[in-house]
């Protein structure tokens, strides 16, 4: 069995995968403004915690798990209506252009299902910006996306293999994007030393 | 952000809730916010609380200690970043192979195209001066770099580029009462080799942290070679700097008459030169503004300081390493 992987690493992964290789390979991390958000958020959130409130049971920051897929992480809030869980994870800004939020939930999802033997049909994320309950179908397209995602992420946790660097709209609020400098391949390859 | 110079003997330098704080003789001389520092030089006897410390390398602010003279004496660094990946590549480039032997042309280019730059301005300026020979001199041993391929063999041209430098450098100096034969060290004997001495060593304190901060063991070089205690990769990244940080400033402060010669002090017997308080607080105010002035980086396209530049280069060196460049450029300013 290789090194469980972060439940977190696939939102990364989802969104760049270079960047999860700086992250959990590299093993850099910068606060910029974005992060040092979220975390103030999850340091709320991170508080493990339950409580009823009318039907719904609600449990805060325990841990996931899953033997099956080498998963391991926090979940931030799971809740259970009717018998049926989902997961929610909390999100600092609003419901981005990429799916990467996504992939976290159905990751999360994978190991509820393991680890109670129930199936997980949706879960959510919860965007603090809009206050708003996105919902996700855990469809089994998703769940074979992320469990390809897995099985990438694991490959590159094992080999250390970079994966390329690519500039685009998404590295604008990257905070890592200093140490990463995207745009220096094709900078570097135009550039014509003065005399 | 910037570097904070303690150079005031027997101040203590203390943390206050989120600032750095100096004090001398009974006096609060410096009170700064840890969010604007990004480096601390330490010059001469001086006391740090443990505090201090702890805030500076959890802030990963890297700490230099020098003698009052400028001479290095060491760092206290922050931990390495886990990145593994940057230094195996650097460890793989180690010694004779294609990749060492391209940085070494690049770092030794670098230098002698900015020497050359600083000559050739030099001439624009005060076209009566004869400086053509040297030039051409130095063209020629730029030109010579692609085609040499041994390491040892590119340290002979630096070398030899290096000598053509300093033989013109006399003549960039303007203003009277200083006067360079050659390049002398440890200690200099002369006012400009003190203050250029005095330069290398904050330009170094500079460029190690960078590399720290990327990532590389500052102790592996490809120019300079192994030695113990002697961080090669520094001085192999500091070498097209000189000519644009320190040689500039020192030029500039004696042509201006920022320093005079009567800032100077002589040691007896030893005849080892050292700047006065006075002088040495002006040197370092010079040294700090041009690291905070800016310029458009010739790759890069943008607007940066030569305290950026130093990260950005130890950056474009890493990916070179790592296979995502296909060539390492230097700073390489006309």
């Amino acid at each position: 069995m290789n090194e469980p992987i972060p439940i977190a690493a696939l939102n990364q992964y989802a969104y760049c995968p270079h960047r999860c290789w700086r992250m959990f390979c590299a093993g850099e991390f910068v606060e910029n403004h974005y992060t040092i958000e979220g975390t103030d958020l999850h340091q709320r959130v991170h508080t493990v915690g339950e409580n009823q409130r009318e039907e719904t049971w609600q449990i805060r920051a325990i841990w996931l798990k899953s033997e099956q897929y080498g998963l391991i992480g926090k979940s931030d809030l799971i809740e259970e209506v009717d018998d049926n869980l989902y997961p929610i994870e909390y999100k600092r800004g609003h419901k981005g252009e990429w799916d990467n939020d996504a992939m976290q939930v159905v990751a999360q999802a994978l190991c509820l299902e393991e680890m109670t033997g129930k199936s997980i049909t949706k879960g959510y994320v919860y965007y603090a910006q809009t206050h708003q309950r996105q919902e996700i179908e855990i469809t089994s397209e998703l769940r074979n996306k992320a469990i390809a995602a897995i099985t990438e992420i694991s490959q590159m946790m094992e080999t250390g293999k970079m994966p390329p660097a690519i500039y685009g709209n998404r590295c604008k609020g990257c905070s890592l994007f200093t140490q990463c400098v995207p745009m220096a391949k094709e900078k570097v390859s135009k550039y014509k030393e003065g005399a | 952000m910037g570097t904070v110079y303690v150079s005031q003997d027997d101040s203590f330098i203390g943390k206050t809730d989120e600032r750095l704080t100096v004090k001398a003789e009974k006096k609060q001389i410096l009170d700064v916010p840890l969010i604007k520092i990004d480096g601390l030089v330490i010059l001469g006897r001086a006391t740090i609380s443990p505090a201090a410390v702890i805030e500076l390398l959890e802030r990963k602010i890297p700490m230099s200690f020098m003698t009052g003279t400028g001479r290095f004496l060491g760092r206290l660094e922050p931990e390495l970043t886990k990145n593994i990946f940057v230094r195996r590549s650097q460890w793989d480039a180690a010694g004779e192979t294609p990749k060492a032997i391209h940085m070494v042309q690049a770092f030794v280019r670098g230098k002698l195209k900015n020497y050359r730059a600083s000559l050739m301005r030099h001439l624009r300026d005060y076209p009566d001066n004869d400086l053509q020979k040297w030039i051409d001199d130095l063209e020629r041993a730029i030109d010579s770099l692609a085609t040499i391929k041994a390491i040892a063999s590119l340290r002979g041209v630096e070398g030899h580029g290096s000598a053509v430098y300093w033989q013109a450098f006399p003549k960039l100096i303007r203003a009277d009462g200083f006067s360079f034969t050659t390049r002398n060290r440890r200690p200099p004997i002369d006012p400009v080799n003190a203050m250029l001495s005095f330069g290398y060593s904050l330009l170094r304190h500079d460029v190690q942290g960078a590399l720290n901060i990327v990532g590389f063991d500052p102790y592996l070089g490809y120019l300079h070679t192994e030695r113990y205690g002697r961080p090669s990769l520094a001085l192999d990244l500091m070498e097209e700097f000189r000519p644009l940080i320190v040689d500039a400033i020192v030029l500039s402060a004696i042509n201006r008459k920022a320093i005079a010669p009567k800032d100077f002090t002589s040691e007896p017997l030893s005849k080892a030169i050292s700047l006065s308080n006075e002088a040495r607080k002006v040197f370092l105010t010079l040294y700090e503004q041009k690291k905070q002035s800016k310029f458009k980086h010739p790759v890069m396209g943008r607007q940066c300081t030569y305290q950026e530049a130093f990260e950005l280069q130890a950056r474009l060196l890493a990916k070179y390493l790592m296979d995502e460049t296909d060539k390492y450029p230097p700073l390489v300013m006309k």
